[in-house]
């Protein structure tokens, strides 16, 4: 039975890899394994102390097993699940078996396979036995992600299901968010921790998390140690063997129904207000109350605003506000993330509105508002907040022209990368009891991340022009140049995104719901797709010189121009902040040409490819 | 290939709403990856007529409906409303049709008044017409009362087929398009359903239903069309298509044969 499960997974895991995912899953292996050999990299600095190495090997295996745990927020539910084989005479036990073994077969599994062998290179370095220590512990860290992940997965579908479960969830969610992305920071100071150390506190911390025992159990074993050798390698023993239980029990009954949400009373049933009258006023009333009611929307409300106010106080630990007046910035970038799949997540329910005549602006236009309502307060709250707290004056214009750019931009991206990148999941009544039981949506997220950004680039140019002249009226003009543009991107990509759903309206519901793209789509028309026509390899090489191009031009090239601009320097991971200071200026410029020259070479690609499809 | 038993088809009828089919479908045609789901497919509704579109599942039905309504854009064919292209002018076609497809979402957050209310400002109809229809629709088809504050999310398989019905006659129609109206619903609720589409064919309108049902299509429809593998293998009135047997019995004979089901699964017998 469990290798029954297995070779399914096995064979999702070949379907994937020729189908049209594999583009996705190619880059994402790329990426995962550049981030395994820089593990395996780690392990084989010199340092003064070989508890140093330790400790680091510690930070980063605490960084892949959160990877693990976060995992089932991007993704979604695993493709094999407990609740398929409920009518099936399964023993639990073999059931449970199964559905881990199936976890082991996957991408993820090999890649943090390739980073955990970090540990067997450690060992090597330290002697015969720690190598020999060193394979049982990377072996058992394995499973204690994959272990960690799947429940982690079982809990938020539990808490998906309420609403104030999915609060919960949401904060989970960007609790995690946060200390992933700050894990960087070590990084950052990798010299002076490779000179003296990790603090102690810090380094009891890492060693004392399940995620650290195996390199504790390796180092420990080159002392002779054998105290501390046994006793991590049994934790990590009995550790998995308790999630094991609990993995077991999780995937019976559930425990708790879903608790029923009530809609209006027949009085209250037609919203009030003249502005609910017009077409856009109804999909407005409509979308405020699916804010309201959806856990999953709910969720994609809280995770924002929690992201950024924790984002803003890690860098506090270390005495910095500088983050805190982007605090609303960073909200509305994120609800734009969190929301890009709204067409999605409402299923084949487009029906309805392909049907009513003339209805698709009135549908993109009632989105747009019902997002702007729900994230604008926030994010000028966040911003008005951070900016009196902060205490920075020469930021604040900064701020208020990301802010005000963002939300614009926010607001005309959601429906246009919704609409345009629909990632199609379970009809909502499939997935009622099964919340979390979304499709894959982290792709979606980050390219919104990246398009919602870049409007607010132009606004954010006349802001650094006033600094670099040091014109403050310059520099203040870019806050009303951002309100403007935030209203343009809200008016022109609105108006894009309705008339991409005019046109592609039965496109869309076909792909809703069968879960794929319309085949042969006639030549010239809106669907055909270049992503079709490329072959795989320049597929990899348009993504990856886009993402070549996004690093160049915005952490390596823009924010350090920033930062010595402004005289805040942190060099962190920014190249150019490393170099001798005759040197910076020019590393600078060679960043920008590096992305210049990366976005040149993908947008040639995808323009040939387009006319490619055109003329096929 | 279509065998038609009225003499329906000839020169185009003269300009005149009534002298135009309610529905008329010509030549749709579909294929997913080199598999035609729909070939070349036709069919003709009078005004004012009930009509059935019979079929084994996987004959193309769906597919049909879906491309003459607006649903699902044709590889070739057309499909025509009173005359009005669908595909042409979709926005005139869409006014006249009420739609209800098979096993598509709703707003599910909503309740069954709430989507009313949000269809009716949707389509720009006036605040007390829409409330009036509203209350007519959810009292008629017994949405009211105790579940009037439930979510449409969390509606019976009976109850979605009733409030679909109830979005599709809104705005005033004179087509009815429905794609298996009675699939999974209660002999009660099937009673209430019936009720209303007779009484919207008796004061003039059109309904096109699909159904595997064979008695129900007897009970209800004067004409009935019967597809099979993607074609419209016969068209015309119940009585002359069934000529003597059942309806279920002709259908058997013009979909074919099967001689499953009486050989074989020795291992059921004990």
């Amino acid at each position: 039975m469990a290798l029954a499960l297995i070779q399914m997974k096995f064979a999702v895991l070949r379907r994937d890899l020729s189908g049209p995912r594999a583009t996705w899953v190619f880059s994402g292996a790329v990426a995962g394994l550049a981030m395994a050999a820089s593990t395996i990299a780690m392990a084989t600095v010199d340092a003064p102390d070989l508890g140093t190495v330790r400790d680091l090997l510690a930070v980063l295996f605490a960084l892949w097993t959160l990877g693990w745990m976060l995992g089932p927020v991007a993704t979604g539910q695993p493709v094999l699940r407990a609740e398929q084989f409920a009518l099936q005479p399964i023993p639990r036990r073999r059931l449970a078996l199964g559905l881990l073994g199936a976890g082991f077969v996957a991408v993820t599994a090999v890649v943090s396979l390739v980073a955990f062998a970090a540990l067997l290179v450690f060992g090597l370095r330290l002697g015969t036995v720690p190598a020999l220590v060193s394979v049982p512990a990377l072996l058992l860290q394995l499973t204690l992600a994959v272990l960690l992940s799947r429940l982690m997965g079982r809990l938020f579908g539990a808490l998906a299901r309420s609403r104030v479960g999915a609060v919960l969830g949401a904060v989970l969610t960007a609790t995690m968010l946060v200390v992933a992305s700050s894990g960087w920071i070590v990084f950052s100071a990798l010299d002076a921790v490779l000179r003296t150390g990790f603090s102690p506190v810090f380094s009891t911390v890492v060693r004392a998390l399940p995620s650290g025992w195996g390199a504790v159990a390796v180092e420990a074993s080159a002392r002779q140690d054998w105290l501390m050798t046994g006793l991590p390698l049994a934790g990590l023993v009995l550790l998995p063997a308790v999630l094991w239980v609990a993995w077991n029990r999780s995937l019976g009954p559930a425990r708790w129904s879903r608790p029923t949400v009530r809609g209006s009373s027949a009085d209250r049933a037609a919203p009030r207000g003249r502005a609910s009258l017009s077409p856009t006023g109804a999909v407005y009333a409509k979308e405020l109350r699916t804010y309201a009611r959806d856990p999953q929307r709910l969720q994609s409300l809280i995770v924002p605003p929690v992201f950024a106010v924790l984002s803003a106080l890690v860098p506090l630990a270390f005495g910095s506000t500088v983050f805190l007046p982007f605090m609303g910035a960073l909200t509305a970038l994120m609800g734009a993330a969190t929301c890009a799949n709204l067409y999605g997540q409402d299923g084949t329910a487009l029906w309805l509105t392909l049907q009513t005549p003339g209805s698709e602006r009135a549908d993109v236009r009632g989105r747009q508002l019902a997002w702007i309502v729900v994230f604008a307060p926030l994010s000028l709250l966040l911003t008005a907040a951070g900016i009196a707290v902060a205490g920075q004056p020469d930021l604040n214009p900064w701020a208020l022209t990301a802010t005000f750019a963002l939300l614009g931009g926010g607001a005309g991206m959601v429906p246009l990368v919704g609409i345009a990148q629909l990632t199609p999941g379970p009809d909502p009544r499939a997935a009622k009891n099964a919340a979390a039981d979304h499709s894959d949506v982290a792709g979606q997220a980050f390219s919104m991340l990246f398009l919602a950004l870049t409007t607010a680039v132009p606004a954010l140019c006349v802001t650094l022009a006033g600094h670099l002249l040091h014109n403050p009226s310059l520099l203040w003009a870019g806050v009303p140049v951002g309100v403007v543009t935030g209203w343009v991107a809200y008016a022109m990509l609105g108006q894009a995104a309705h008339r991409n759903l005019r046109k592609r309206g039965p496109e869309l519901l076909f792909l809703m719901r069968t879960g794929k793209q319309q085949q042969q789509p006639k030549p010239g028309q809106a669907g055909a797709s270049f992503s079709k026509t490329l072959p795989v390899h320049r597929q990899c090489l348009l993504w990856i010189s886009f993402l070549a191009g996004c690093i160049a031009l915005f952490p390596q090239a823009l924010v350090p121009t920033l930062m010595k601009l402004s005289g805040h320097v942190e060099p962190l991971w920014f190249l150019a902040l490393h170099m001798r200071p005759e040197w910076q200026w020019p590393t600078v410029f060679l960043m920008y040409t590096i992305g210049v020259l990366a976005f040149t070479v993908a947008a040639r690609i995808a323009f040939i490819a387009i006319k490619a499809a055109r003329a096929a | 290939m279509t065998v038609r038993i009225t003499s329906a088809e000839g020169a185009p009828p003269p300009a005149g709403d009534n002298q135009h089919p309610a529905f008329e479908l010509v030549a749709l045609h579909k294929e997913f990856g080199g598999y035609a789901a729909v070939k070349r497919a036709h069919l003709r509704v009078r005004p004012g007529s009930f009509y059935g579109l019979v079929g084994p599942n996987g004959a193309g039905k769906t597919t049909l409906l879906s491309m003459a309504v607006g649903l699902q854009r044709p590889d070739e064919g057309r499909a025509r409303v009173f005359g009005i292209d669908v595909w042409e002018e979709p926005e005139r076609a869409k006014e006249l049709m009420g739609v209800l497809p098979d096993g598509l979402a709703m707003p599910e957050q909503l309740t069954g008044r709430e989507l009313l209310t949000y269809l009716g400002r949707l389509r720009g109809l006036d605040r007390d017409t829409v409330d009036a229809r509203a209350d007519e629709l959810l009292a008629v088809l017994e949405l009211t009362g105790d579940v009037e504050r439930t979510l449409i999310l969390d509606y019976s398989t009976g109850m979605r087929k009733k409030i679909g019905l109830a979005t599709a006659l809104l705005h005033g129609p004179r087509l009815l398009v429905l794609d298996e109206p009675f699939e999974a619903v209660d002999p009660v609720s099937a009673v209430v359903l019936k009720g209303i589409l007779n009484r919207f064919v008796a004061s003039g309108g059109s309904v096109v239903l699909s159904s595997h049902v064979m008695a129900l299509v007897e009970q209800l429809c004067d004409t009935v069309a019967v597809m099979a593998k993607g074609q419209v293998v016969v068209e015309g009135p119940v009585a002359e298509v069934r000529g003597g047997k059942t309806l279920e019995e002709t259908f058997v004979e013009l979909v074919g044969h099967h001689t499953g089901g009486e050989k074989g699964l020795s291992w059921l017998s004990r």
